[in-house]
């Protein structure tokens, strides 16, 4: 009996965990692979010289540009410039493509800064 | 003395010089030590000064170090048997292997003469006495493996070992749980995002070694009583500093560095640290596994209805949330750097789990409160409150509009007017008022007067906190203008002529400071400025310098190295700075002080409880 109830717990607990799991996992992609795909995803880059980044309303948009290919990615984040947006070494931005809106629609951004140990936190 | 105190001894001495060494270096700002010159500068207040010891990753391995050598004599004073001061004096090992392949003393390959400075986030009290109040909980449960480990070489059915672990747990836990909850404050106060947890995998990394360290406390005070239950607590010793050396690895070896927005990167201690993960995990476990069959026989519990079982229930949930963080955190490394999570995992995963817990020590309240002592009273009160307060303190509002000088608006019920900003040496605040009381938003300055660290307003009611954070455009109103020497620029007002330029060189021929000497004039009146850069080891620029009353301010942001070319920076004046109208988030947090308050109560509540028990 006691041997079954753990046994129960466990399993129970074993897929109530692999189901969150499969349902919140992010994979990390190229910016060629967030445009293809339907799913939350995260991709890197580093900020696009050529498109200013502006806050409209809401809404902070930037371009994102992939550091091997050149590739240019379109990011809509819901939120306000993260502080130290401007020195940023690269951005990881967390979200879903709106093939609609051909734009990235994030809901997070990592900046990763220069210096060894940031305090800064995502928005 | 038998060689184990005399290596207890010499290396806490050696440790203790070490630190002291560091310490000296920093304040007499020796810039030829790397360390030295990335945390700390000639500026740098002598609180920070303390509190750059610790800053980066060698320091921070040192202070770990130096805190698990000093409880080291603790122990050697204590008698504890030679079996455990061994284990202990093996994971001191560790930590001197750690900062030995990672010093901090080690030289500047560049010759500067002022550093970086601390990161003025992290100038703030909260922060300078947080990694210290952390390593304490880290060091401390050293002790309770090295107990447990000690005890299974020695006599593996003794239970002596329960009691002394019991109370090292406990200090070991509060002071955890205390840096933790430090970092959170410090997170909601200074960062302006608007929370205290991000479940980043820095915080996350030290969340589950407290989580086990919860489950390590109650397993002991129960093997207390049962003995069936001290196999559990070997597991669970081990299983607890296995993880604080995880979450180490985890954060310090850049394995995450894409995937955290505070985690060291660039650093080739992984390996080692790796290594030493795997020793004390496998180790303890295959000296539980052979030490097994000395084991006592008997029943963990009589009945459901025991509080044996209630605890035993509890600690299962809590290892479920422990793994859940796990999970999550270790997701980067699991897929190798292929996936990560997002906090709405941890949120939605742990949150039922927590809501079985908070009614499991609601029933144990009432059914076993008598067995349960004053601090554990507290402390579970304060557990059960503070997820109360996390709930209610999460359900406010959060808006975001631009704000016009001197204009009303109404944001989340509360009203608002940005009053502009106010200017002093090395800050400026922005102001508001709301609700008819006027709050400050503080914003750190570099020395070139860029924003560095950019805090929030908060209006603490009773009710609870309306919090306001400011979000300038950067340098939107910056003009940047490149001076060729004796030629005129202009601004469109002003004209600029760079008339001369100073580089002084070290020793070794590198820029130490460099000025120039620009005039500028209206065509009426004229007047001329030096600003003077201080080269760093991040370059650096110029303070601005007000020409005309104010009217404009400059910067020197470079000079060619041939001296025939400047660059400056034009900025308006700060009347005007004040004027523009500025992006500003205010959410409620209801009742957030509540969280404050439990927090404050469980470790009050654990540190209670260490008093000796018969």
């Amino acid at each position: 009996m006691r041997k079954f109830f753990l046994a129960a717990m466990l399993l129970g607990f074993v897929a109530y965990a692999g189901i969150n799991l499969s349902e919140n996992v992010t994979p990390y992609v190229s910016i060629a692979e967030a445009t293809a795909s339907k799913n939350s995803v995260q991709v890197k880059g580093l900020l696009d010289e050529n498109f200013a980044p502006r806050q409209a309303g809401d809404e902070f948009i930037f371009n994102l540009r992939d550091e091997v290919t050149g590739e240019t990615l379109n990011v809509k984040f819901s939120g306000v410039r993260p502080d130290q947006f401007d020195e940023a070494h690269h951005i990881v931005a967390v979200g879903k493509y709106d093939e609609a809106a051909e734009t990235f629609r994030a809901k997070k951004l990592l900046i990763k800064c220069p210096s060894k140990y940031e305090g800064q936190k995502p928005q | 003395m038998t060689p184990l105190k005399i290596f207890g001894a010499v290396s806490a001495a050696a440790v203790v010089a070490a630190g002291a060494w560091l310490w000296i270096l920093i304040f007499t700002d020796d810039f030829s030590v790397a360390y030295v010159a990335a945390y700390s500068s000639t500026k740098l207040p002598a609180l920070y000064k303390i509190s750059a010891f610790w800053a980066g990753q060698q320091g921070s391995f040192l202070l770990w170090l130096l805190i698990h050598a000093l409880a080291g004599l603790v122990l050697i004073y204590r008698k504890v048997s030679a079996e455990t001061l061994s284990v202990y004096f093996f994971l001191e090992a560790l930590l001197i292997i750690f900062v030995a392949t990672n010093s901090p003393f080690a030289a500047n390959p560049a010759q500067v003469s002022e550093g970086v400075g601390l990161n003025p986030l992290l100038q703030d009290f909260w922060m300078a006495i947080h990694p210290p109040i952390i390593f304490v909980g880290y060091a401390l449960l050293a002790v309770p493996v090295s107990l447990s480990v000690g005890a299974l070489l020695e006599a593996p059915a003794s239970r002596d070992w329960l009691e002394p672990a019991r109370r090292w747990t406990l200090a070991a836990w509060s002071f955890l749980g205390a840096g933790i909850f430090i970092g959170g404050y410090w997170a909601y106060k200074v960062l302006g995002w608007g929370g205290y947890w991000a479940w980043d995998p820095v915080e996350n990394s030290s969340l589950v070694p407290w989580l086990l360290s919860a489950v390590l406390l109650h397993v002991i005070n129960l093997a207390r009583k049962k003995s069936a239950v001290l196999p559990l607590a070997h597991i669970a010793a081990v299983f607890t500093y296995s993880l604080v050396i995880y979450g180490t690895f985890l954060t310090r070896s850049g394995v995450l560095g894409d995937f955290s927005v505070h985690s060291f990167v660039g650093s080739e201690i992984g390996l080692t640290i790796a290594l030493a993960n795997a020793a004390v995990l496998l180790g303890g476990l295959a000296i539980i596994f052979v030490r097994a069959k000395k084991f006592p026989a008997g029943r963990m519990y009589e009945s459901y209805g025991e509080s044996a079982f209630a605890v035993l229930l509890g600690m299962l949930l809590l290892i479920f949330v422990a793994v859940i963080v796990w999970l999550g955190m270790s997701m980067p490394l699991l897929t190798r750097g292929t996936a990560a999570v997002d906090a709405d995992f941890y949120v939605k995963s742990t949150a039922p789990i927590a809501l079985v817990l908070v009614a499991l020590i609601i029933y144990s309240f009432v059914r076993f409160g008598r067995q349960i002592s004053l601090g554990g009273k507290i402390a579970h009160a304060g557990f059960v409150l503070g997820l109360a307060a996390v709930v209610i303190s999460s359900s406010g509002e959060t808006v975001t509009a631009e704000l016009s000088n001197g204009v009303e608006a109404e944001l989340a019920g509360h009203k608002i007017i940005y009053r502009g900003q106010i200017f002093e040496t090395r800050r400026k605040f922005y102001v508001y008022e709301v609700d008819g009381q006027e709050v400050r938003a503080l914003t750190k300055l570099r020395g070139n007067g860029e924003d560095a660290a950019r805090e929030p307003a908060i209006l603490k009611n009773i009710s609870g906190d309306v919090y306001i954070a400011p979000h300038p455009s950067q340098n939107l109103l910056a003009q940047e203008l490149i001076l060729e020497r004796g030629r005129f620029a202009m601004d469109g007002e002003l004209v600029y002529t760079f008339d001369s330029a100073e580089i002084s060189y070290d020793a070794e021929n590198n820029p130490v400071r460099a000025s120039a000497k620009i005039s500028v004039t209206d065509g009426i009146n004229s007047e001329t400025i030096e600003p003077q850069i201080e080269v760093t080891a991040d370059g650096g620029t110029s303070e601005a310098i007000e020409i005309f009353n104010g009217r404009r301010r400059v910067r020197l942001t470079g000079i060619s190295g041939d001296k025939t070319k400047a660059r400056l920076e034009i900025l308006p004046a700060l009347a005007e700075i004040s004027s523009v109208p500025i992006t500003t988030t205010l959410s409620t947090k209801p009742l957030i002080w509540l969280l404050w308050l439990s927090a404050a109560a469980v470790c009050a509540g654990t540190l209670a409880a260490v008093r000796k028990e018969p």
